[in-house]
């Protein structure tokens, strides 16, 4: 496993012995060592995987770091999160994604409707496998269990990610006040259940114009 | 760290830019502030609704009543706003300004009035206050002058004034010098406070 560590919180560290990880491209703030850059041509999806990506628009411009020496990334002086997969899958926006190991699969999944109404696309993306995962999000990202004795519900512009066998169900707070424009502020929300972990970071993602 | 409905801290911060809030009875936050909640919360705009009898008392200010909802029930509710440092104050017998945007909740049992001074909510009496900042929250004794932008709230101060240097003045009464707008600090206006009492300050100019 590629070793990843934050060299404070808005900065990642990854050492490179001989081995290769996936970036967003244009992420790499230093190195040292000899670390050769390239365009993933196919992200390690495949030729299909790209299709899948044009398709549905949840793209994300990979490259390729190789080679040995240290290398540090950073993404907007956002705060950036490492999470360790054991033969995981999670399910995580790929705009939050700033770096993984090289075999960690990533795929595309369907999001559900949920995803339109809240301004995330229809699709996001899946990572799965043994290895590291950076993360990056405003104000570092929260974690909570969901199990099946409270219900948990979050703002969908704040949403991250989650793992596990969670269902995912969108909820409109809608009543007759809303009608007349009084809504609360919180009238859509997406609400989990079953056994699994989510990931929220303390920020609204400002919804697109429309 | 994985919080659950148990790990989770009553009324305490989770990191710096998030805080969980242990609702039993009724809260009064501001919209859209919610990132995340365990347990059966009901968001009730305020409308035309029985439970406007707790909170008419306690909110006096007509032109700030939809920016907030009522949440009721019981359960953990985590507050987060734009990943600004979130801070709680717990007012006794108090007498509070802070601007309007950077309310994130309050108790009902607190008063909540309009400021004179436009942009800024006045807080009567003992409840808990949520407020974030742009960067930690400085306290400075008064008297001070401070730039309007940097100021979070000020505490048992009559209303300030505004303060404009003296070159800015005589600027403005000379003609030429309103006309080329000449000798701008970017400092020429700041809020003067007087008496005795706390003032709250961001470290930032947001």
């Amino acid at each position: 496993m590629t070793s990843f560590a934050l060299k404070n919180d808005r900065l990642l560290q990854v050492a490179l012995d001989n081995e290769e990880i996936l970036a967003t491209a244009g992420s790499m703030v230093a190195c040292s060592g000899n670390i050769k850059f390239e365009k993933a041509l196919l992200g390690g999806e495949g030729l299909f995987g790209v299709l899948k990506r044009k398709v549905t628009t949840e793209q994300f411009e990979l490259m390729c770091v190789k080679g040995s020496g240290i290398v540090y990334f950073a993404n907007k002086a956002q705060e950036i999160s490492i999470l360790p997969l054991n033969n995981e899958k999670v399910f995580i926006e790929s705009n939050s994604l700033l770096a993984f190991d090289k075999n960690l699969k990533t795929n595309v999944a369907f999001a559900g409707i949920a995803g339109a109404t809240s301004g995330q696309g229809l699709f996001t993306t899946t990572v799965e496998g043994i290895g590291h995962v950076a993360v990056i999000s405003q104000g570092g990202i929260l974690a909570f269990e969901v199990n099946g004795i409270y219900p948990f519900c979050v703002d969908p512009d704040a949403f991250i990610g989650y793992q596990g066998n969670v269902q995912k169900e969108f909820i409109f707070d809608v009543n007759w006040k809303t009608m007349i424009g009084e809504n609360s502020g919180e009238s859509y929300q997406l609400k989990f259940t079953g056994q699994g972990i989510v990931y929220i970071q303390a920020a609204e993602r400002p919804r697109p114009k429309s | 760290m994985i919080y659950n409905y148990e790990t989770l801290p009553d009324n305490d911060n989770l990191n710096n830019y998030s805080y969980c809030l242990n609702v039993v009875n009724q809260m009064i936050i501001t919209k859209g502030k919610m990132i995340a909640y365990y347990g059966m919360l009901r968001f009730e705009a305020i409308g035309v609704n029985l439970l406007d009898l707790i909170v008419q008392e306690s909110l006096n200010t007509p032109r700030y009543g939809n920016n907030f909802v009522v949440v009721t029930g019981q359960g953990k509710l985590v507050l987060g706003d734009r990943a600004c440092e979130i801070a709680s104050y717990d007012l006794e017998d108090a007498h509070l300004t802070v601007k309007a945007s950077r309310v994130l909740a309050f108790s009902p049992s607190l008063i909540c009035q309009e400021s004179t001074l436009a942009g800024y909510l006045t807080f009567l009496g003992t409840g808990q206050l949520i407020a974030s900042s742009n960067g930690p929250v400085v306290f400075l004794e008064a008297p001070a002058k401070v730039d309007p932008d940097a100021i979070l709230g000020w505490a048992d101060l009559p209303s300030p004034s505004y303060h404009y240097d003296y070159e800015y003045i005589k600027d403005v009464f000379s003609a030429v010098g309103s006309l080329a707008g000449l000798k701008k600090s970017g400092e020429e206006r700041q809020l003067n406070f007087t008496g005795k009492g706390t003032i709250l300050i961001q470290s930032s100019e947001q």
